[in-house]
């Protein structure tokens, strides 16, 4: 059954959080626990989603849902799926699925999950990513992108901000050989809530990386979330692609596939200005960054469609 | 000892304000001042109290202030049912407000309107330092604007000495007309003048589902969790608070595409049972997930359904969720964040300000 809006459950499994108004990460995981269902038992790191959900003596799940330490998100997903295997539970009926920031992901916790692809635990990886650790009030992560704007890379009148690129955790999670992972975007719920279902329904580990605006670290109106999660995949700064491992793609090497190819992309420039974390960043950078994304995207193009 | 007790949101700036006042109130030697903030979920938006206090002497005390002599709410939303337990006798209420209030007791001061004139944006917090000075003998204009100075980025000096100026002005120009002049003592107050969304709101009434869901009374430590497991779903306060403007949905226009309630970050915006009425109207029977209902037949359909079924919300009142076509918002919980209204392709969302929507 395809999940859409009309027949999605209506419990709504994380609600009455404390998170920012038009918070991104919420809607992310608001969105993928009412695909997972009531059953699923989620399991976050330190960062927003659990300083939101979990204030004592509130519980903002109403599903199972417990605070791992900083580094260890993936390998608690591992022992949590050990556990309900040795209670007798079947996989398919609760999906053990944690929810970690950029900086849980791609920094502290990048070992831990490189360690539970390798072993293929039966888990579910979703990394919401805002860009920077928002949580302890706006930190440089390594998929902060460069010239954003954070405390620890402030933008001067030498330096505009961050000076590092993006780190590609898509493809260094792909290179695992993983049997499935995904981008997504907020802003392309339906292409979002397609991926988590497709991921529910694999075996192995599953890992989805889903853009997610944060307005207070982005310096952008709180109702600009969903319209900036669609502005960065339409100026191709974001892709939607998938990859599938060896086994379930039945081809050597596992598949990409790019899901939106956009015939032209939107302005670039337009969607750094709306955002303040940008705002020092100059003409010939916005250049620069135009160029970065057409060599990308001319890879990708080449190599992962059809 | 002089105590402030500030009500803000995160990001509007009670902390500085409170440790700006401090700072002012200790230039003078042998003057003391303490101030420190108390935050509740360190969220944007999110309402948070900051304290000032101030003395002659050294202060030890460095609990939070209970009750006390000035209570600023840099947004009105926050000045709810109870202000006056804060309020030691003969103590004021400063409120960034257009409002009028009967209560001699609170002074309402258009903070936002001063900011805007000076900053371009409504930034209220250094507007009640002026008014503080105005108003509080402890606090002086010229040691205010010195605090500015010494605590606060040097191209931020001369809008922020123009609205602690500007505030000034304002408050004693009040003062001399006799509106916000301490009263001597305190008398019972005659009900409250104020109440918040948040207090008059009336419990949702969803749809059975699945859903952390708001209990009543205090958590009785006996019922503390005993292990590392706790009871799922478990919720003891509302959001309504965090919002200073609201969606309303315009029934006449909704065609039940369900967008909002799909992008809702807070899951407040809910199906009722017509929704699926009404995308069957519009729909048909087949599954028409990814495909919107085009425009004009879908309108006509859900005028049909709104005239055929009785409207409910007409008889319940401001407080009360609204029949629309096939959802509802659910103010308990909803931050106001406007993104449902920017989903909305045919406009049926409007964002209005929770003063308007009270008054309605």
């Amino acid at each position: 059954m395809v999940v859409n809006v009309k027949n999605m459950i209506d419990d709504e499994l994380f609600f009455g959080h404390k998170a920012c108004a038009g918070c991104g990460g919420s809607l992310a995981l608001r969105a993928a626990l009412k695909v997972l269902g009531p059953n699923a038992v989620a399991a976050l790191p330190a960062g927003c989603m659990s300083a939101v959900g979990f204030n004592f003596p509130q519980l903002a799940f109403a599903n199972n849902a417990m605070i791992t330490p900083f580094a260890a998100t993936a390998s608690v997903l591992t022992g949590i799926e050990a556990g309900l295997r040795a209670q007798g539970k079947k996989p398919d009926d609760c999906t053990v699925v944690g929810f970690a920031g950029d900086g849980g992901t791609a920094d502290i916790g990048l070992q831990a999950l490189s360690g539970a692809i390798d072993r293929n635990d039966d888990v579910l990886y979703i990394c919401y990513d805002n860009e920077a650790y928002m949580n302890t009030g706006i930190q440089k992560s390594s998929l902060t992108p460069f010239g954003a704007k954070t405390t620890t890379t402030p933008a001067g009148s030498n330096v505009h901000g961050c000076l590092t690129q993006k780190k590609n955790l898509f493809e260094i999670v792909a290179a695992h050989g993983i049997p499935y992972a995904a981008t997504a975007s907020v802003g392309y719920l339906n292409d979002f809530i397609r991926k988590v279902e497709r991921a529910r329904d694999v075996h192995g580990t599953r890992y989805i990386h889903v853009i997610a605006p944060c307005p207070t670290g982005w310096g952008c109106g709180v109702d600009e979330t969903v319209d900036i999660a669609k502005d960065i995949v339409d100026t191709g700064l974001w892709y939607l692609a998938e990859y599938e491992g060896e086994r379930v793609s039945g081809q050597p090497g596992g598949r990409f596939r790019l899901n939106r190819d956009p015939k032209q992309f939107a302005s670039v420039p337009a969607y750094l200005r709306r955002q303040g974390r940008f705002r020092a960043f100059s003409d010939d950078e916005v250049a620069a960054v135009e160029q970065g994304r057409d060599a990308k995207w001319e890879v990708m193009r080449r190599e992962w469609r059809g | 000892m002089i105590e402030v007790l500030w009500h803000g949101r995160g990001g509007q700036g009670a902390f500085t304000a409170a440790r700006l006042l401090g700072a002012a109130a200790s230039m003078a030697d042998g003057r003391h001042a303490l101030a420190f903030p108390s935050f509740g979920p360190e969220r944007r938006g999110a309402p948070m109290r900051a304290f000032t206090k101030m003395d002659d002497v050294p202060i030890g005390d460095r609990s939070a202030v209970a009750q006390a002599d000035y209570v600023v709410y840099l947004d009105d939303t926050l000045l709810g049912d109870g202000w006056e337990c804060e309020l030691k006798p003969g103590g004021l209420v400063l409120a960034n407000s257009t409002r009028t209030f009967d209560d001699p007791r609170i002074v309402a001061l258009d903070a936002d309107g001063i900011s805007t004139a000076v900053l371009g944006r409504p930034i209220p917090n250094t507007v009640f330092l002026g008014a503080l000075a105005a108003l509080c003998d402890r606090v002086e204009l010229a040691d205010v604007e010195e605090a500015v100075r010494q605590y606060m980025p040097a191209k931020l000096h001369a809008k922020n000495i123009e609205i602690v100026q500007a505030a000034r002005e304002a408050v004693s120009r009040r003062d001399e007309g006799g509106s916000a002049r301490r009263p001597e003592r305190v008398e019972q107050a005659e009900g409250s003048p104020v109440a918040s969304a948040e207090n008059t709101a009336t419990a949702p009434q969803r749809p059975a589902s699945r859903i952390p869901t708001l209990r009543s009374g205090a958590l009785d430590p006996a019922e503390f969790a005993h292990s590392t497991c706790f009871e799922g779903g478990y919720l003891t306060v509302k959001n309504a608070g965090w919002r200073n403007i609201r969606p309303v949905i315009d029934a006449a226009v909704c065609t039940g595409c369900l967008q909002c309630y799909l992008y809702c970050p807070d899951g407040a915006v809910y199906k009722t049972s017509r929704s699926d009425a009404v995308n069957e109207g519009s729909c048909g029977a087949s599954d028409c997930s990814e495909s919107f209902p085009k425009r004009a037949s879908a309108r006509e359909e859900s005028l049909e359904l709104q005239d055929g079924v009785p409207h409910e919300a007409a008889a319940s009142g401001r407080s009360a969720v609204r029949q629309n076509g096939g959802i509802e918002i659910d103010y308990d919980f909803c931050k106001g964040c406007g993104v449902c209204a920017k989903a909305c392709r045919f406009g049926a969302i409007t964002m209005i300000p929770e003063s308007e929507a009270d008054a309605r």
